[in-house]
């Protein structure tokens, strides 16, 4: 029996088509990881924002005020390599601060929008890492390595975000 | 915010789902926001509410212990094209997605911020497995995934391998906390059932084993069951002299159900397995009616373990007869469970519900972006439309 010879374009044509599926799924991948991170990092500004905000009041003492400065605008100017550390490193600054029932009842706002950017915080940070995870994945995969289908983007990096300490600012 | 909601079932067959998307439609619409819910439909002259479109008539196809009204196919998919092209909505929320249905259509057809919630919890199921291969890549495009328990996610981490966001159903605490006793259904040493009793999942044939114990022990005790069916079958298998002692209530709509947990003195939740999350059971406790539940996973996630109601061993009559009678018996404790139901039952209110939703949309969602047409929907067309690109 011949070879059927028309086999041959048709495989051409499947690969083709496949490659470019594989590629756009990576792409939308990509994409889920930088809206992700972007809403994230909004979410983190405001957070340094008003932490800043709480070292302007008169009552906070004047360590604690120092601490809090230097952590707000440590996190706001991080690398994105120790960025985790010193979002963290944040955390435990306003942690301190919410212990102190005095100052809380006397800035109920304040305190109401901090509670609540944790809560969403919580959330985005597990969806980022989900994003992230899922498109490391893709891109270990052999054929997205061989044909180097993730083209020029960078490797998604995942944040060591300590989700529990973050947890405890509620309280 | 502009959002779409998809219901994978028929709109004008009351269920779980449908209820939650109806209910949060509602919730977002108070709030101001704009609401399209795309849904199936049997008959269209029965949707009542304007912000529900139909997408055709559903078929019934057996899932999950029960039988669910889906639509797919490539008229369907006209249709839900159609709809999200017309639609420029700022977030797509879309129900179950990983059964095939509008859900799915609408997760392979456009492209942007999109939200899937998965309600069902099933066992490993190799039907699921393998199709999965072919549902990832089209999942994988949910920005976001919600489970409505941790039952659900477990399902979804098993058979997609990928994790989700977990959100309980909601519930309006209000409108059970403050519904009236209906006085011919009130008397003391009463029990509740609310559900599709023709189903086996829902356990009815556990409780109707249990019964003659508990009228041994407290002669006085009655049974109210309420749900679609005929009773008539159901009663054959009772003694005839504990008859008088049950009554069926048939199809009862929300206000009616509502008074009904009001007037009893204790919900029975007998279920034997499928189920994800037990919204009823939040009702019960939003109601302030002590709760006795079977043991299976959902239940004792949502009463954590006995915390919120008392649980019996899964399809075993005699200890649910126990703890009926048992939880008949002490006033104390029956008052307590009342007590820490309606304190839970904040938790599943659509105060907090809808906000962790809405957090869950914001992250989604990219500055500015909106939901669009996968422009090369099909495989041949993306090819040529990459081509002249390059």
């Amino acid at each position: 029996m011949e070879f059927p010879v028309f086999v041959i374009p048709l495989f051409v044509l499947f690969a083709i088509w496949y490659l470019t599926f594989s590629a756009t799924r990576l792409d939308r991948l990509h994409q889920r990881v930088e809206t992700s991170w972007a809403n994230l990092d909004a979410i983190l500004q405001r957070r340094a924002s008003l932490a800043l905000e709480l070292t302007h009041f008169p009552e906070t003492d004047p360590a604690a005020n120092l601490l809090l400065t230097e952590a707000a605008h440590h996190a706001r100017n991080a690398d994105i390599s120790v960025r985790s550390e010193a979002e963290s490193a944040l955390t435990g600054a306003l942690l301190l601060l919410r212990d102190e029932s005095w100052l809380v009842e006397k800035h109920p706002d304040l305190f109401e929008e901090l509670d609540q950017l944790t809560e969403r915080l919580k959330v985005g940070i597990s969806l980022h890492l989900e994003g992230v995870s899922a498109a490391r994945a893709r891109r270990s995969k052999l054929i997205y390595r061989v044909f180097r289908l993730a083209g020029k983007a960078p490797l998604p990096v995942k944040y060591a975000f300590e989700d529990d300490s973050l947890v405890e600012v509620q309280r | 915010m502009k959002i779409g909601l998809i219901s994978p079932y028929a709109w004008d067959v009351p269920g779980g789902v449908q209820a939650h998307i109806r209910d949060l439609a509602y919730h977002y619409l108070d709030q101001g926001h704009q609401i399209s819910v795309l849904a199936p439909a049997s008959d269209e002259s029965s949707i009542v509410e304007d912000f529900v479109v139909s997408a055709g008539r559903p078929v019934a196809i057996p899932y999950n212990g029960a039988v669910a009204r889906v639509l797919f196919g490539p008229v369907a998919a006209s249709r839900v094209r159609q709809w999200v092209a017309g639609g420029d909505f700022d977030v797509l929320h879309l129900h179950e997605p990983a059964i095939p249905s509008l859900s799915l259509l609408a997760c392979s057809i456009a492209e942007g911020p999109l939200v899937g919630t998965f309600h069902a919890a099933a066992p490993r199921q190799k039907v699921t497995f393998a199709i999965a291969p072919f549902l990832e890549p089209v999942i994988e495009k949910l920005r976001a995934r919600i489970a409505v328990s941790e039952i659900a996610r477990e399902t979804l981490r098993i058979h997609l391998d990928t994790d989700a966001v977990v959100i309980p159903n909601g519930i309006s605490k209000e409108f059970f906390e403050k519904a009236e006793a209906n006085p011919t259904w009130r008397r003391d040493l009463t029990i509740g059932f609310i559900g599709r009793f023709s189903e086996p999942r829902k356990g009815l044939n556990v409780l109707l084993e249990a019964f003659p114990r508990i009228a041994l022990a407290l002669p006085e005790v009655r049974l109210l069951i309420a749900g679609p069916g005929e009773g008539v079958e159901a009663m054959e298998s009772v003694y005839p002299a504990l008859r008088s002692r049950i009554t069926f209530l048939g199809r009862i709509d929300d206000q009616a159900k509502a008074s009904l947990l009001k007037s009893i003195s204790v919900y029975v939740a007998p279920n034997t397995g499928g189920e994800s999350f037990g919204i009823i059971l939040t009702e019960a406790m939003a109601s302030g009616v002590p709760i006795v539940a079977s043991d299976i996973p959902a239940f004792s996630q949502l009463l954590e373990d006995g915390k919120y109601g008392l649980l019996f061993e899964n399809e075993n009559s005699s200890d649910l007869a126990d703890k009926l009678i048992r939880l008949l018996k002490d006033n104390d404790l029956a008052q307590r469970y009342s007590q820490s139901g309606l304190d839970h039952a904040a938790r599943f209110d659509w105060n907090q519900v809808g906000d962790e939703i809405m957090n869950v949309y914001l992250h989604a969602r990219g500055e500015d972006e909106r939901v669009t047409l996968l422009s090369e929907a099909r495989p041949w067309s993306r090819l040529f439309t990459r081509g002249e690109e390059e």
